[in-house]
């Protein structure tokens, strides 16, 4: 292009090339120095529309996945479509944490009372259904939920930086594009497998309890949550999960507690299986042991577990499956399922190594149980 | 400047499948997942010892050989 108007330069009377292509290279480099942070400021707005249009493509798909799942499948007698968007904009808020004590407490009365307003409006939206299908339907409310928010939170920063054509906000929202696009990408993925109610990979945990309770009494000893009691060479397990098949997470929290304070149960550990995130590098379907709580979300259980097993001085032992954010929420892969034999097979080994004939244990199976009963 | 927005995904396609295992005998049934299935789910007759069966697993595998 240089050459060309180097060329077209020297067709000008009185013109040297040289001098003129001195000239252009010397605007250029003033024009980069003054405007730098515009073009830029211009390449990140165009970068963070393409993004922004992604993801609202992705929550318009969610939503009318939601909506058509409900009518269809939950046989909803009156359109959804309006009560769904007044769902996708409900808000909630969180307590104050300028004064934490009893924060977790606080916390856990505004989930409750979020979660079952979720399952009594889906209840109401449905009328009669099975309750698979009412969890299903939560479940896909909170994906269509969960997109709308991230599309919001997202166009308001698109909106602030090119309102105040604030280079520094447009950049750091460029920056954080591509690990947004791949959790929004990772929730809408989810839908496929909730639909029809294919296990999920953060389903891992209650696949290897599951294998504990078959063809055993269960009890409820929490909202959504059940118990099985079961022996292995002597030792008396206390085997917990979510009520599947539904897809419920279930209370593990409120269940230890009650199993030690209200039952009177004194274990001598406490085993608990979860899916982990793994770490770019590390294999799917890898199991990792450790100590502590193994259970992800909010907080709470994780509290709860913690304050009881403190309380009664039992150990926590934790036996986690890696993958990934989107294996962890989409159906469960192959990598995965294959590791429920290697985690019983360790589950098998803690016991025998942590406790001895005659212990009491209790064995978790932390994740959302879609697609796995018990 | 490359962008850093990933473009949409080239999705691998994702084939499911429910395991069917007998207590009895150990045997293991592949075959296409079906609405409904779940793990415990009472599956058919094992074709080695008639005994119920029951899904085991229920995961995805790519239909393609991961070259990773």
């Amino acid at each position: 292009m240089f050459v060309l108007t180097g060329i077209a330069l020297q067709a000008l009377p009185g013109t040297d090339s040289g001098t003129l292509l001195t000239l252009f290279w010397i605007g250029f480099i003033l024009i980069t120095f003054f405007y730098q942070t515009r073009i830029q400021s211009y390449l990140a707005l165009n970068d963070i529309s393409r993004g922004l249009n992604r993801l609202k493509v992705m929550k318009d798909k969610a939503r009318k996945e939601a909506i058509d799942y409900l009518v269809n499948v939950g046989k909803a007698p009156a359109d959804p479509a309006q009560r769904v968007d007044q769902f996708l904009d409900y808000v909630t808020i969180m307590p104050v944490d300028i004064d934490p004590a009893g924060l977790v407490g606080k916390i856990d009365h505004i989930v409750t009372t979020n979660n079952d307003r979720v399952r009594a409006e889906v209840g109401a939206l449905l009328g009669q259904s099975s309750p698979v299908t009412v969890s299903i339907s939560e479940n896909l409310l909170e994906v269509a939920t969960s997109l709308n928010a991230i599309h919001k939170i997202v166009r308001h920063f698109y909106l602030l930086g090119k309102k105040t054509n604030s280079y520094f906000t447009l950049i750091q929202l460029q920056m954080l594009m591509p690990m947004i696009i791949q959790e929004a990408d990772a929730l809408l993925n989810a839908v496929d497998s909730f639909k029809v109610g294919q296990p999920v990979g953060d389903g891992i945990g209650p696949v290897v309890v599951s294998k504990y309770m078959l063809g055993k009494e269960k009890r409820v000893v929490a909202k959504d949550t059940v118990m099985a009691i079961t022996e292995y060479k002597g030792r008396k397990l206390y085997v917990l999960k979510a009520d599947g098949p539904m897809a419920y997470v279930g209370q593990p929290g409120v269940a230890m507690k009650k199993i030690i304070d209200e039952m009177g149960i004194k274990p001598s550990a406490i085993v608990m299986i979860d899916a982990a995130l793994k770490l770019e590098g590390e294999k799917t379907g890898e199991i990792a042991e450790g100590v502590g709580a193994a259970i992800g979300g909010i907080g709470v259980e994780k509290f709860q577990i913690e304050e009881v097993a403190t309380k009664a001085k039992v150990p926590l032992y934790a036996i986690l499956v890696k993958q990934s954010i989107l294996e962890a929420i989409t159906v469960m892969r192959k990598e995965i399922a294959e590791a429920a034999d290697k985690v019983v097979q360790v589950l098998n080994r803690v016991i025998e190594e942590k406790t001895k004939e005659g212990d009491e244990v209790v064995v978790a199976g932390i994740g959302n149980t879609l697609g796995v009963a018990q | 400047m490359m962008s850093s927005v990933p473009g949409p995904d080239k999705k691998t396609k994702l084939l499911v499948y429910t395991i069917e295992e007998c207590p009895a005998c150990g045997q293991k049934t592949k075959r296409a997942f079906a609405v409904g299935d779940y793990v415990t789910k009472d599956g058919a007759q094992c074709t080695k010892c008639s005994s119920p069966t029951k899904v085991s697993l229920v995961y995805a595998e790519s239909s393609k050989p991961s070259g990773q």
